[in-house]
């Protein structure tokens, strides 16, 4: 893989706006509030135009590895601290900073322990960038736990609707899966004998034996994939998500469960691409059960957050079905979806966030008519809705359609499936829509203000990178071509 | 013989002796005791820190000093002086036994620092039994009757057993090597652990080992022995006395050298089952101290992960994670004791609030969990990481999963303490716990201490790394 180092570290930079937002919101006294929310806007905001650069002064025909940083961390060992971007983590690192920031600007009306909050939320994002931007198998374990800690405390604390049982949960499963994780990432690194964490070089064709690569992938899709919300391992998610607050829930369905899939990637696929072709079948089922059963859950359920936790399930399932096919299509496709559907969640929670902050329920039967009360704030739920459906011009269509093609040549059957479950799930999307916004307007919500300029900020910024990449998708898929391209040519040899 | 390679065991000797005269001739007076103790504690760990690259023998080689022994040396001494800094305020301690409590301390300090560098097998059995008695009496001192006297009892009788067992074992191991030198020992032909008269010594010898580490199934005396004892006096157990454990562990296992399979199958299964049960039966405890002490025994489980590794790297973590456990085991004492403050046991749920009451102790608290639990970037994970790589190179992967496995379990017991401590709000409204200034500073200090350590860890895994080749390089 071709390296290119950074003149300026943007990596360190964006970790480093991180911390320091955390250390000044420590030092702001409790009761200056509104002072918290501005820091903790500004650091982020900071870390949103830095990955905002990254995305756009990568070099699309150079590819490989660039902006690296590499600093000998524990020589005995050989741990780095090695960062870098490629075509895969760079979708990522945008996706983090957006969601990130909309996210503070999401939770400005919160009052409780505010100071708490934003400490948590910035622990939290510093894990998933440094998972994003870390080629260092070491490191990516470090990420993964830091940005599992202090979902716990977030979901407890802040969140609703049975948050100890779903915080425990989520805390528990998903620890589960490092569990999986440390053991075979320690395995592969003993079994190298190169003595060294380093991605890069633990990616050479020939470090391990085909055997180990299927016994290590297995593992590592399993742990993983609980994050990434692998049926039949997903039940957390849907509990954990609707316990969470707005902007944890955002960056909960939106990013982290991206890392599980980014996990599977960057470590289960790139190092063991043995144990990925023979494990493919099985993942193609897991992934099609997935897309089907998320769908027809979310038909059932009354709790606006509950559907948008099972289309979650659903649509990670497409993520895993394009990893599935082990072809350029399908990496290119997941690639894609683990982007947009990270987008497209972020926005509905947060729409849904403003709706519940003012009706104070998520139950639909007790909503309707929303639109007729605050047309803006539901145009930015149905938008998201419609992206979530598959709708052309939104930016889910190409991930789904790229996957979805990919995926009828490998597994006719499964991928025919998956094609019919998004057909229920644009079913009960349209159902949910129907009841919450539509239909006679409930009289106790009439006096509700509507979305004003300001607090439909954030939302905006989401649904502009919902458009832009649903008109304009090469801007995104060069930039994945430029690593899967390499990578599955590398394969084929 | 240069007696200067003595200096840390003479000043605590002198100390303890301070305290003795001072409970003939002074009237009491808690305050000055108190300062007096902790200049002693300082001046010890000052002392160790310029001793620490001392090396050479004493009394006819009957103790090595090198930097193993030096290395655990000071983190003895630095484990004492950090008990000392709870001693300020004694409740449940009677007047008269106050002078006492400070020269138990000091002279099982000082055992166990005997302990750490004795080579021949007499000095080892002799300071393993000095530091054994004062705790005992230390855990029966406290003022009420009903858990101290159980508490002190049932340590002490537990605690004579395994005496027998290990010198019972001392005897088999001199029977087959023939040796009382633990070094020369060591030089014996290889496959000697083969043997079954040495197997079986050494088995035996590890026994009593086994009940300071409280490794399964010679636990029983620790939750108990935690809650009976007084805040401070667990404290001490904890740390100072598991630091000690595993010292002499390594040096005992390393006589077998590279050769035994069967310890090696043994210390497995014994590693298994203490994390194991440690772990299940923290989940049900309602008394914080019992549950630190259940955890106890599950950290054993991971200490000997490292040790059965029976190679450099794995000494290396067993030592590095004596470290992190002195330091992760502290944090929570401490937060236990200055939140009991009247010296009563404390149960979870009077943690209700902290995070209200004193912010600083609920982080302290909080990030002691998470490392004792693994989490990074906490000290404890790295602590793990290391025994867990060293145990892979020796193709252990069934048991680094289960341990990992019980890291998820011991999450669960973890976070219901936090839990109570960040979410739960108290049944009555208690205002702002003062808590002293120095106290506030010293529980950022370790707070900060476990995560700095978790991220740097390079100059400690240095110094455990150099400590262990000086072990195993022999005279």
């Amino acid at each position: 893989m071709h390296l290119t180092y950074a003149d300026f570290p943007y990596l360190s930079a964006i970790l480093f706006s991180c911390v320091a937002g955390l250390g000044v919101i420590l030092a702001v006294p409790d009761e200056r509030k509104d002072l918290i929310r501005k820091a903790g806007a500004v650091f982020s905001g900071a870390t949103l135009f830095l990955s905002v650069s990254l995305f756009v002064s990568y070099d699309r025909h150079l590819g490989g590895l660039q902006f690296v940083e590499k600093i000998a961390w524990i020589p005995s060992l050989g741990i780095h601290y090695f960062n870098g971007v490629d075509g895969f983590s760079l979708p990522n690192l945008l996706l983090t900073g957006i969601v990130f920031f909309t996210g503070v600007l999401t939770m400005w009306g919160m009052e409780s322990r505010v100071k708490e909050f934003y400490a948590l939320y910035f622990v939290l994002v510093t894990g998933v960038f440094g998972l994003f931007m870390s080629m260092d198998l070491f490191f990516i374990f470090v990420w993964y736990d830091v940005s599992l800690f202090p979902m716990y405390l977030l979901i407890a604390v802040w969140g609703s609707t049975r948050k100890e049982y779903g915080a425990m949960k989520l805390t528990l499963y998903l620890l589960a899966g490092s569990a999986l994780i440390l053991p075979t990432v320690i395995f592969l690194f003993v079994r190298s004998g190169l003595n060294t964490f380093d991605v890069v070089s633990l990616m050479q064709s020939g470090v391990f034996t085909p055997q180990d690569q299927k016994f290590a992938f297995l593992l590592l899709y399993l742990g993983f994939g609980i994050l990434a919300g692998v049926w039949p391992f997903h039940t957390w998610s849907p509990v954990g998500h609707v316990a969470a607050p707005h902007a944890v829930s955002m960056v909960h369905a939106g990013v982290l469960m991206k890392i599980g899939a980014f996990g599977v990637l960057r470590v289960a696929v790139m190092l063991c691409p043995e144990g990925w072709k023979q494990w493919a079948d099985l993942m193609a089922l897991l992934a099609a059960c997935g897309i089907l059963y998320g769908a027809l859950v979310g038909l059932r359920q009354t709790d606006l957050k509950y559907v948008i936790g099972y289309s979650s399930v659903s649509h990670m399932g497409v993520v895993g079905l394009g990893l599935s096919t082990v072809t350029l299509e399908g990496l290119d496709g997941a690639v894609f979806q683990m982007f947009a559907h990270g987008v497209m969640t972020a926005l509905l929670f947060s729409s849904v966030g403003y709706i519940y902050d003012r009706t104070h329920t998520k139950m639909i039967p007790e909503l309707g008519g929303l639109s007729r009360v605050m047309p803006v704030a539901s145009a930015y739920f149905i938008v998201a809705a419609m992206a979530g459906m598959g709708v052309p011009g939104l930016a889910c269509f190409w991930g789904e359609l790229v996957v979805f093609i990919a995926a009828f040549k490998v597994y006719p059957v499964r991928g025919t499936t998956a094609v019919l479950a998004l057909v229920v799930s644009a079913l009960f999307m349209l159902r949910v829509v129907q009841h919450t916004f539509y239909g006679p307007p409930k009289e106790e919500y009439a006096h509700l203000p509507d979305i004003s300029l300001v607090q439909g900020i954030p939302r905006m910024i989401l649904l502009a990178v919902l458009l832009l990449f649903g008109l304009y998708p090469a801007l995104l898929f060069d930039v994945i071509q430029t690593a899967s391209v390499p990578f599955m040519v590398g394969l084929s040899r | 013989m240069n007696w200067l390679i003595a200096a840390p065991e003479i000043s605590y000797f002198a100390s303890a002796l301070w305290f003795l005269v001072l409970s003939l001739a002074a009237k009491p007076d808690a305050r000055r005791e108190h300062r007096t103790s902790l200049l002693l504690g300082g001046l010890g760990v000052a002392i160790c820190t310029v001793s620490i690259g001392q090396e050479g023998y004493l009394f006819t080689r009957a103790f090595r000093v090198d930097l193993f022994s030096q290395v655990f040396k000071e983190l003895l001494s630095l484990s004492l002086f950090l008990v000392l800094t709870l001693c300020g305020k004694m409740r449940d301690l009677r007047e008269r036994h106050r002078h006492d409590f400070y020269v138990l301390l000091f002279v099982c300090t000082l055992a166990m620092m005997l302990l750490v560098s004795a080579d021949h097998l007499l000095a080892l059995f002799l300071s393993l039994e000095l530091s054994s008695y004062s705790l005992y009496i230390l855990v029966a001192v406290r003022r009420d009757q009903r858990f101290g006297t159980e508490a002190g009892i049932k340590y002490f009788l537990v605690g004579t057993f395994a005496s027998a067992v290990m010198l019972f074992g001392l005897a088999l191991l001199y029977a087959s090597a023939p040796a009382t030198y633990l070094s020369d020992m060591a030089r014996a032909p290889s496959g000697m652990a083969e043997r079954p008269l040495a197997f079986l010594g050494l088995l035996m010898t590890l026994g009593g080992l086994f009940f300071k580490l409280a490794v399964f199934p010679f636990h029983f005396w620790a939750p108990d022995t935690y809650q009976g004892a007084m805040n401070q006096v667990a404290a001490y157990i904890a740390t100072a006395s598991k630091v000690a454990a595993v010292a002499v562990m390594v040096r005992v296992v390393a006589l077998a050298g590279q050769g035994s399979a069967h310890l090696v199958q043994i210390l497995a299964v014994l590693s298994i089952m203490s994390m194991t049960v440690g772990n299940l039966a923290a989940i049900a405890q309602k008394d914080l101290k019992r549950l630190l002490a259940f955890s106890t025994t599950a950290h054993a489980g991971y200490v000997l992960i490292g040790i059965l590794a029976v190679n450099e790297s794995g000494y290396a973590g067993a030592v590095f994670y004596a470290m992190a456990l002195l330091l992760m085991k502290f944090s929570a004492f401490l937060v236990v004791t200055v939140v009991a403050g009247d010296g009563k046991n404390l149960e979870v749920e009077d943690l209700a609030g902290l995070h209200r009451r004193s912010p600083i102790l609920a982080l302290t608290l909080m990030v002691s969990l998470f490392g004792l639990a693994g989490i990074p970037p906490t000290i404890g994970f790295t602590a793990k990481f290391l025994v867990f790589v060293a145990a892979m190179e020796r193709g252990h992967f069934a048991l680094v999963l289960i341990a990992m496995i019980n890291v998820v379990v011991s999450l669960y017991y973890y976070l219901l303490v936090v839990k109570a401590a960040y979410l739960t709000e108290p049944r009555e409204e208690t205002g702002p716990r003062a808590v002293s200034l120095s106290t506030r500073i010293l529980a950022g200090a370790l707070a900060s201490g476990m995560v700095v350590a978790g991220f740097f860890p390079t100059y400690l895994m240095e110094l455990a790394d150099s400590a262990v080749q000086v072990l195993l390089s022999g005279p």
